[in-house]
């Protein structure tokens, strides 16, 4: 029986260190392109550490009380993280607030209404718009949106909401022209290719068959989309958004240049603010003393694990999605 | 030392040539399910043997068990034994890709290679043999003959394997099979994709084959089984129900589910 | 309602119009010879883009060179090697969140990575810290696009006689070819507009440097440091740098597009 057993023999020596070499090169670049997959976790993993590890000074010195305090003063070595994370979280939420329903519309428009020709080319458009640079939004912020707000729309608003409780706090004067608002309109307008994109990707993996029917026992084309298309992409839609916050709580360039990089709480979406990138991008490098580069650094931290988890839970959304129209 | 396996149920009485192909005991799993049942079957040398039966009755994983095809993908596995010329192929030492040169495999749906058509057949060649330019043209030339391509596409070597018509491009592909030089040829249901003109070139050209070949074809057509094969295997749910010499298979078979099968009573 | 619709079109559309004009506007009228043969200038003077264009495209070459071929084989691992691994799984959902982790993140971790190591900005951790960013996009197109060959393909190579390399070198890598340079030039479209990761890694250079141990000028830092300043000049060279950023961005994703278009029409 051991000679049936035995593998089947090489026809020629020469065959023989062809197999051998062979099986030597498979080895080779199996182990490197898992070496290079491997670096990819190593890389997330080595932003993590290097953040942990340079912020230890700041958090060690600061504790708590760093995401808790509004002052950040470099004279006096006080730095506390609060007015950045405000800032960061305002213009992302107000950014959402404009870009979500502006986004959601245009793919509506895009999928159900825009007629056949002109689809492609829109769609292009804003995908090709999703690829501009941040930077070219920030110029366009500082030198053409913040002077037209500073100059006609934020004085009339101020004066319209004169004497209204409540909005005469949030639209308090004086009119700056840079500030939240205006950095949340800049980030608006720059994921909101990002939000039609995705949401036209997830519009188009309804089913036809489930809108036709929809259509077939009368529906209108704004009751297919609200009873039929909405609801099947729920999660994908959220999971757009998600990701969208999460590239707008880190968008550096764009609100740099609008928002007025003041260290400062206010009730007014006027007002001069800071995030917590912005805050880095200015800094940086002007900062004198290690506690205060640490402190930049725990700032990064921060905003790390807070997109970190949004991230996270935008891919798991997108991945549910995925996975039901791969089944 | 022939083994005293029940194989005189499975060997064809009038099929008395050296066995190319001895398969023992085989069972196959995808995962936890048993998708070969205890097969064992000998398939002899320098003849077409077609491997019949409903769509999930396991005959075209037996066909990609005879060049372990099957190890691309997790979780799947066989046990038992396939002997090629007495030497067992499952066995874990056996070469899989010294293996494959001497069995190869046409599929389907053709599937030439993005590149040249002479680069489509030099591409193999090129892997274990150390020949000049001349040689490779050499070795091309009689691959497209023999498969019957060369005057349909001596002129244009260059172009793409892609720029052929479906049924050139399966015929690229037995030819990219045969410039290797294998022993046997596996072909998994090699017509399906055709129209019937280029079907019967196919058939022509395994009954050319056979000459030198082993082959072994996997066909949902029954009439295609008849057509070239000397001898056929019936499958059903993962067992092997009967074989035998084709006409016998299509006469007087001695199994019932054989013979609902062929004449069309279920599958 | 739909009408909303139709109204939300139209303000995004023309918003983005509203830029884009602006932006040609006001950069045209700076673009001159000057732009591409002169250096940065003091303030208040006359001069080019010169440096910190070349800065840039060396930087930017240095970045895809290096972070390449990481991706390729990573993409790689992730579709073929690997497509059935746990660990394919995983780095996609870390690789996925690398795609549109903030970059400015990644110019904190090269400054602690290389920069406070070396104890002074450099091209190099400039073009390290892009590469960074290269890698994602990269990982994601190959895996994508090698997942598109059909593995019937695969099988095919296999059944002739081919190792696992050669069937992913000359079969698997040749039908997806297209798409993984497309993935390519849109990495490099992506860092070409990259100022944040680049600020405390390349930092800045007023003048002529082809030192990569040394800080260098890019276009996008420099459009920052200039839009920002009050110098008239500056502010105009910014528009142009602007411009010019924003023409080669999308001169590269329509020409990366048109490469997988046209593999989709045969």
């Amino acid at each position: 029986m051991s000679a049936v057993q035995e593998a089947l023999p090489a026809i020629k020596g020469s065959r023989d260190a062809t197999v051998r070499r062979f099986a030597l090169t498979d080895t080779i670049f199996h182990a490197a392109t898992r070496a290079a997959a491997i670096l990819v976790l190593v890389l997330l993993g080595g932003v993590a550490i290097s953040l942990f590890a340079g912020s230890w000074q700041a958090l060690s010195t600061f504790g708590f009380s760093f995401l808790t305090t509004e002052s950040w003063n470099p004279v006096t070595e006080k730095f506390g993280a609060l007015a950045p994370i405000y800032g960061t979280i305002i213009t992302s939420a107000v950014a959402i607030l404009i870009a979500v329903p502006l986004g959601i519309g245009i793919a509506i428009f895009l999928t159900e209404l825009c007629p056949r020709p002109l689809r492609r080319p829109i769609g292009m458009a804003v995908e090709l718009l999703a690829g501009i640079p941040s930077i070219i939004y920030g110029i366009w912020g500082l030198f053409v949106l913040a002077p037209f707000l500073q100059t006609t729309v934020q004085p009339y608003i101020i004066w319209l909401f004169h004497g209204v409780p409540g909005l005469n706090n949030l639209f308090a004067g004086p009119p700056y022209g840079i500030g939240l608002l205006t950095s949340a309109m800049i980030l608006a307008i720059m994921i909101l290719p990002f939000i039609t994109s995705i949401t036209k990707d997830v519009f188009d993996t309804v089913p036809s068959v489930l809108k036709e029917s929809a259509y077939g026992i009368g529906c209108t084309t704004w009751e297919v989309t609200r009873r039929v298309v909405i609801p099947y992409t729920r999660i994908g839609i959220m999971g757009g958004v998600m990701l969208a916050l999460g590239r707008a709580l880190g968008e550096t360039m764009a609100v740099t240049f609008v928002i007025g990089n003041a260290h400062r709480i206010s009730t007014s979406l006027f007002a001069p603010a800071t995030t917590i990138s912005a805050t880095i991008a200015n800094e940086f490098t002007e900062a004198v003393g290690d506690l205060y580069t640490s402190s930049l650094v725990a700032l990064g931290l921060i905003l790390f694990v807070i997109t970190f988890l949004i991230l996270a839970i935008a891919r798991y959304m997108l991945m549910r999605i995925d996975a039901r129209t791969g089944a | 030392m022939k083994p005293m396996l029940s194989t005189e149920l499975n060997t064809p009485e009038a099929v008395v040539d050296k066995a190319k192909i001895e398969v023992k005991n085989l069972n196959f799993y995808y995962g936890q399910s048993k998708a070969l049942k205890d097969i064992s079957l000998s398939l002899p040398e320098r003849s077409v043997t077609a491997f019949i039966g409903p769509s999930g009755c396991g005959k075209s994983t037996l066909l990609r068990v005879f060049n372990r095809i099957y190890e691309l993908y997790p979780k799947q596995s066989a046990e038992g034994q396939v002997l090629l010329d007495g030497h067992n192929i499952l066995d874990r030492s056996q070469d899989l890709n010294l293996l494959r040169t001497k069995i190869g495999m046409v599929f389907q749906k053709p599937t030439p290679f993005p590149m040249s058509i002479y680069e489509n057949i030099a591409f193999g060649v090129r892997l274990y043999e150390k020949i000049s330019k001349s040689e490779m043209d050499g070795r091309v030339e009689q691959a497209l003959k023999r498969a019957a391509l060369w005057t349909e596409v001596k002129d244009k070597l260059n172009a793409s394997g892609l720029s052929l018509s479906g049924g050139q491009q399966q015929r690229l592909c037995i030819a990219r099979t045969v410039a290797v030089k294998p022993e046997v040829i596996l072909l998994d249901e090699p017509a399906s994709a055709l129209d019937p003109l280029s079907t019967a070139k196919i058939e022509e050209l395994i009954d050319e084959l056979q000459a030198d070949y082993t082959i072994v074809i996997v066909t949902h057509n029954m009439q295609q089984a008849a057509r070239v094969s000397r001898q056929t295997a019936f499958m059903y749910l993962g067992e092997l129900v009967e074989f035998d010499r084709t006409e016998k298979i299509f006469t007087s078979p001695r199994e019932k589910r054989t013979q609902d099968y062929i004449t069309g009573r279920f599958g | 309602m739909m009408t909303l619709c139709v109204v939300a079109a139209g303000i995004g559309l023309a918003w983005l119009a509203l830029i884009l004009g602006a932006l040609v506007y006001k950069g045209l009228s700076g673009v001159s010879l000057a732009v591409f043969t002169e250096m940065t200038p003091p303030p208040g003077d006359a001069g080019g883009l010169l440096n910190a264009i070349y800065g840039s495209v060396v930087m930017t070459i240095i970045a895809v060179i290096v972070g390449t071929p990481i991706g390729v084989l990573a993409g790689t691992y992730m579709a073929e090697y690997g497509r059935f691994s746990k660990l394919t799984t995983i780095v996609r959902f870390i690789n996925d969140i690398l795609l549109s982790a903030p970059s400015i993140i990644i110019g904190l971790f090269v400054y602690e990575l290389m920069v406070r190591p070396m104890g002074h900005f450099s091209a190099i951790a400039g073009a390290v810290a892009l590469a960074i960013l290269v890698i994602p996009v990269v990982v994601r197109t190959t895996e994508d696009m090698l997942n598109l060959v059909p593995n019937a393909l695969r099988e095919a190579g296999t059944a002739i006689g081919a190792p696992r390399w050669v069937v992913i070198k000359s079969v698997a890598y040749r039908a997806a070819l297209s798409g993984i340079v497309t993935g390519i030039l849109l990495a490099i479209a992506r860092i070409s507009g990259e100022t944040a990761p680049l600020l405390f890694t390349a930092l800045n250079n007023q003048f002529w440097s082809s030192n990569l141990n040394a800080p260098m000028a890019s276009l996008p830092v420099t459009i920052f440091q200039f839009a920002l300043s009050p110098y008239e000049e500056w502010q105009q060279l910014a528009w142009t740098g602007a411009l010019i950023i924003t023409l080669t961005v999308l001169g590269l994703s329509i020409f990366a597009r048109s490469l997988t278009g046209r593999r989709e029409d045969r």
